[in-house]
């Protein structure tokens, strides 16, 4: 439905993104991930075609948005990274304005201004100005000034950096809600990595201006390695056992820890059964077991050397 | 265009504080520090060759005794060296039976000056003439002075529509300068919600929308316009008819001045807009510049005063001194349109000047 090609944006010769290829089908959502700067809102203005790349192109199907924008416009919601409302307005008279702007007429703008209070949840709030409202609710607001003229594509930047947790909840439901139910094709942006877990079914992940992995989240945590690993905190152990230990077929490495042993294992080998086995053979007491599977926290980490919150 | 119109103006309605208190400003200075000003303008004379003090002062006490001016008597130095370094608009040489009026540049002033002279003396050697062939001249004169009075015929000084220019109305001068001074800021800060609204995102939501860009200047720069307007009108409706000024004769021109002055302070502040980046700059700069504009077209001093020649330079740039000529030409010297065309089309040459740079400026800051 919508796909870029190689696109590129350098500010004074400093490129801040670099060949970004990325796609979205019709009733898809999609994560964009990435730490502060990586170019993200650089990337979605340029989707939106509020800025003109520096190289090449976005396609709604298969038509160039740059050179055609009004298509895009006409089906596109953008909820941008700042608050871009009238703080001394209530958040009906935003709305309104919003609504206006994309020539509603009276009454079907009436209705859709109470549409889309009711998906934020904010209905009883209306009347009330911007500026008294918590930056959860600013956030909400801003949200639903997007959805008034009923997008078949939103693009969220960062709809929920520095807020409340009764907020953020309120927006992941939002987002869930006009894809599951509205059959809305989102793309949502964050630098949480647990929000697009939950969110999207596929990711693209961001970093320096580059795409540096993307696929579902199972397809990325493999990108990691092979290999699980598997803490054991055990009581008393001896040599004898841990080279049982280490004879067994899929461990690859085994350490020494303070509590007990590291083992890094195949991935998604079935040892659990022959560890404990050997451990009552040698009579050591098996205090606990843990299985890590990478998350794509361990992924990002893995693939920039950084974390996400860097 | 209508929806970012309206949104302004709810937005003002929310606050409309800033435009009362600036009307209020407006009528208040004028009325404190204009009061009982009604000021005559100073007329240095000096005795050309052969004129004796006393034939002086019988002119100059001619001179006085109508009119917007005091005429009074200098040696001859001092009054030629006020005109020369510029502290004095004009003098005048009392000749024997004759006058020349010494001034560096044309000026509505001067050209009062000459009308009124010219009618005092003319009507003074009518007299004489009379006299000289009445046996008892003293008498003929006490006799012709009472017929003076209730004139036939008179001439006078006058202003371009006829009527007598009694005296220079300061409180409407500071009416004036203090309305157009204030609105410039009051338009400046409305011009700048735009900055405001690009930084805020806004401008892009909007952008995105099938909006127009000139839809989008159309409404911004329509509605600071009309506030503009709004605030100016205002202060002159209730100057006339709450706190009596004489605003002239023609309300009509008086409007078409304030509307073209607003445009073209609209055109000065979307300048403004294109050379200072933030909404603070614009808040800093513009607002300790824009007070000077008064000061240098001498909108708080009498006629004549602001002498310099770099101020005087710099005047002509600005539209508070255009407008501020025009005004009083119309409701102090009664002019009509062949007299305020000229600072009417400087004002248009500026807004359309200003603006063009001005929107170039904005735009291309953009990308
Ligand atoms: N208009 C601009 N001019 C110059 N540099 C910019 C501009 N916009 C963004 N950048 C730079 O591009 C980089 C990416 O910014 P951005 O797209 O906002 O990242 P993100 O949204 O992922 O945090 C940053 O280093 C930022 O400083
Ligand atoms: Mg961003």
């Amino acid at each position: 439905m919508l796909e870029t090609v190689e696109l590129s944006k350098s500010f004074k010769g400093k490129t801040v993104v670099d060949g970004v290829s990325l796609y979205l089908d019709q009733g898809e959502s999609v994560g964009l991930l990435g730490p502060n700067g990586a170019g993200k809102s650089t990337t979605i203005s340029m989707i939106s075609s509020l800025l003109a790349p520096t190289h090449g192109d976005v396609l709604l199907r298969g038509k160039s948005v740059i050179k055609h924008p009004q298509d895009i416009r006409r089906v596109l919601g953008v909820v941008p990274q700042e608050i871009a409302l009238y703080e001394e307005l209530s958040a009906y008279e935003n709305l309104q304005f919003f609504g206006r702007i994309y020539k509603l007429k009276k009454t079907a703008l009436e209705s859709k201004i109470q549409e889309v209070l009711e998906i934020v949840g904010l209905r009883e709030r209306q009347k009330e100005l911007i500026k008294t409202f918590s930056g959860g609710m600013k956030r909400r607001i801003n949200i639903a000034a997007a959805l008034l003229h009923n997008p078949q594509i939103v693009i969220m930047d960062e709809p929920t950096v520095g807020i409340d947790p009764q907020s953020r909840n309120h927006i992941l439901d939002t987002v869930r809600y006009l894809n599951l139910e509205k059959g809305t094709t989102v793309l949502y942006t964050s630098h949480y990595m647990e929000e697009v877990e939950q969110l999207c079914k596929r990711m693209y992940i961001m970093d320096h201006g580059k795409v540096i992995a993307s696929g579902t989240k199972e397809e990325l945590g493999r990108i990691l390695s092979s290999e699980d690993t598997i803490l054991l905190q055990l009581d008393a152990y001896d040599d004898a056992f841990i080279e049982e230990i280490r004879s067994l077929d899929p461990v690859r490495q085994v350490e020494r820890t303070d509590q007990g042993l590291k083992l890094i294992i195949a991935k998604q080998s079935r040892v659990l059964s022959s560890i404990v086995q050997s451990a009552e053979r040698h009579s050591v007491q098996l205090i606990n077991m843990h299985v890590h599977t990478p998350s794509l926290e361990d992924v990002f980490l893995h693939l920039t050397g950084r974390t996400l919150r860097d | 265009m209508v929806p970012v119109f309206l949104a302004q103006w709810m937005k003002e309605k929310r606050s409309p504080y800033m435009v009362l208190i600036f009307i209020s400003i407006s009528i208040a200075a004028a009325l404190l520090f204009g009061s009982n000003m009604d000021i005559k303008l100073k007329i240095d004379t000096f005795r050309g060759e052969g004129v004796t003090v006393e034939e002086a002062e019988r002119w100059i006490d001619r001179l006085n005794e109508s009119g917007a001016f005091i005429f009074s008597l200098r040696a001859e130095e001092e009054s030629l060296a006020d005109v020369r370094q510029g502290r004095s608009d004009m003098a005048v040489r009392l000749l024997k039976d004759d006058y020349r009026i010494i001034a560096v540049m044309e000026s509505t002033n001067v050209e009062l000056v000459q009308q009124h002279m010219q009618a005092v003396y003319h009507e003074e050697f009518r007299i004489m003439a009379a006299a000289s062939h009445a046996e008892d001249e003293l008498e003929f004169r006490e006799a012709m002075k009472t017929y003076m009075e209730q004139p036939p015929l008179k001439l006078q000084s006058s202003t371009s529509s006829g009527s007598e220019l009694r005296s220079y109305d300061m409180r409407l001068q500071l009416l004036f300068g203090f309305s157009l001074f204030l609105a410039m800021l009051t338009v400046g800060f409305r011009v700048n919600a735009m900055t405001a609204e690009k930084i805020s995102g806004i401008w892009n939501r909007v952008i995105l929308s099938p909006l127009t860009k000139t839809e989008m200047y159309l409404g911004h720069l329509t509605y600071s316009t009309l506030i503009g307007i709004v605030q100016i009108t205002m202060v002159f409706l209730l100057a006339k008819y709450l706190f009596g000024f004489s605003l002239g004769h023609s309300f009509g021109m008086l409007a078409m001045i304030v509307v073209l002055y607003t445009m073209t302070i609209v055109a000065m502040s979307m300048l403004f807009t294109g050379i200072l980046r933030t909404p603070e700059q614009f808040g800093a700069i513009f607002t300790s510049i824009v007070p000077i504009m008064p000061l240098i077209s001498g909108a708080y001093m009498p006629p004549g005063t602001i002498t310099n020649d770099v101020l005087l330079f710099i005047g002509q740039f600005l539209p508070l001194q255009h407008a501020l000529d025009a005004l009083i030409g119309v409701s102090i010297y009664e002019q009509g349109w062949t007299d305020i065309y000229l600072p009417l089309a400087k004002l248009l040459l500026m807004a359309v000047i200003f603006f063009g740079v001005g929107i170039n400026l904005v735009e291309r800051r953009r990308l």
